[in-house]
């Protein structure tokens, strides 16, 4: 009760604060160090703490909101910038992600940052893709059964499969997740196994051990304080779920880092003038790369958040590199 | 799609299975056929809200006290009785920043958004 009226009471300090204009008046954090986890932003969010966005630093309250625009104006560009920036590499990366992952059919996944939905598609296709492989596997091993059953075999279970597989997207901005949806809708992707949501990776609504499978691909360096994403994405997952995230790295050979360190803040930025308009969005990206840790140092990060058995493959010669951790 | 479909086809192994995949598959093409131009003319006829799916309230919560939601049909919103807050759904999708929730019995006007 007590810790209701507080949350309350801090909400609408909050308001207060915004309604100011930014003022640095701590919130009413004189609460003291209180039980739930979910109060943790809230007394960081004084604004002396300051955090990089791209190569510039900016307090850390700013970021959220820059990072927000950024993507707001990207949004409808997005997929397409993908394509023209990676030469449509970013496709084989995802793809690559999805053979790690080898979900099967009945699994529940989390994709955060997921945005126009990439992972969530191609997992949907993924576990139908095994679906067909186990029913064909176990009709050739039934004994000589008769068309028919075959046939009603086919057309019952078929619309099971991907209802039992369930994906949620989850993304902070809402423009991302219109585009999304409107992908979806296009593709003619089945609305049943697919669900959106506007939602903070670092204060994830979601209940505790629901989920198998947690995504965040290209995400978690946007994200203030990758250490509560990180604590929020062992939350939700079940026992034994797996977590998986794709991120830009270093490039371990000398050449290609040149190469791409070249590519990167000559060319990237150019695209982004000429086909979404917007230079500085993608400065912001290319910078952004530049400040997320390293495969080690994100290593530790995950170990830290308290998953297991983290390791990391580096794709493309250390442009990306896939972590994947577990919850035990 | 249809191409790939078609390509499953083919490449089927099993003489058997070729034969039986097509049925299941024309019903699945005629049954993929028909919804699609049904959908673009309800987004084009009016800005009915498409429906929420409940079966997400299995495991959404509060992002702020991580308490299950109460789905209120009337104002289409997820409703926290206890903090007394109001998440609102937006084309189907709902928007779960506790910045763009709405205090309830409070004051009706809405929270600034994302600072």
């Amino acid at each position: 009760m007590a810790a209701s009226v507080r949350l309350l009471l801090r909400l609408s300090h909050r308001n207060i604060n915004v309604a100011a204009a930014g003022g640095s008046a701590r919130p009413g954090c004189c609460w003291g160090p209180t039980g739930p986890s979910s109060c943790r932003c809230f007394s960081d969010a004084t604004g002396d703490r300051s955090t990089h966005f791209g190569f510039e630093t900016v307090p850390e309250t700013e970021k959220a909101k820059r990072v927000y625009k950024v993507f707001e104006n990207v949004a409808q560009k997005y997929d397409v910038m993908n394509d023209a920036m990676s030469l449509g590499i970013h496709r084989v990366w995802k793809d690559m992600l999805l053979r790690a992952m080898h979900p099967q059919p009945g699994v529940r996944l989390l994709d955060v940052a997921g945005g126009t939905g990439d992972i969530a598609f191609r997992f949907l296709e993924y576990v139908q893709s095994q679906q067909e492989r186990q029913k064909r596997r176990a009709a050739r091993s039934t004994q000589t059964p008769s068309w028919q059953d075959i046939s009603t075999n086919y057309s019952t279970e078929d619309e099971d499969g991907p209802q039992e597989s369930k994906a949620v997207v989850c993304d902070i901005n809402k423009e991302m997740l219109k585009v999304g949806k409107q992908k979806a809708d296009s593709m003619g992707i089945s609305a049943a196994g697919l669900s959106w949501v506007v939602g903070d990776a670092e204060e994830l609504p979601f209940d505790d051990d629901q989920f198998d499978i947690y995504t965040i691909a290209f995400g978690i360096r946007n994200v203030t304080h990758i250490d509560q994403a990180l604590q929020e994405a062992l939350r939700v997952l079940k026992p034994g779920g797996r977590f998986m995230c794709l991120e830009f790295s270093k490039v371990t050979n000398p050449v290609l880092a040149r190469l791409y360190d070249t590519y990167s803040f000559q060319m990237i930025p150019v695209l982004g003038e000429v086909i979404a308009g917007d230079w500085k969005s993608y400065q912001y990206l290319v910078e952004s790369i530049r400040k997320f840790p390293d495969q080690e140092e994100f290593k530790g990060m995950i170990e830290d958040a308290g998953f297991y058995c983290v390791h990391y493959h580096n794709l493309t010669g250390g442009v990306v590199a896939l972590h994947s951790g577990f919850k035990l | 799609m249809f191409g790939n479909v078609l390509c499953r086809l083919v490449t089927e192994t099993a003489g058997v299975h070729r034969y039986v995949s097509r049925a299941p598959v024309i019903q699945r093409l005629t049954a993929a056929a028909l919804p699609a131009p049904l959908r673009s003319f309800s987004d084009v006829k009016d800005e009915v809200q498409p429906p929420f799916d409940a079966s997400l309230l299995e495991f959404l919560v509060c992002p702020l006290s991580k308490k299950p939601l109460r789905y209120e049909a009337k104002t289409n919103e997820l409703i926290n009785e206890e903090l007394g807050i109001a998440y609102p759904i937006v084309g189907g999708i709902p928007n779960m920043i506790p910045q763009e929730a709405r205090l309830i019995q409070k004051d009706t006007s809405t929270t600034p958004t994302q600072g």
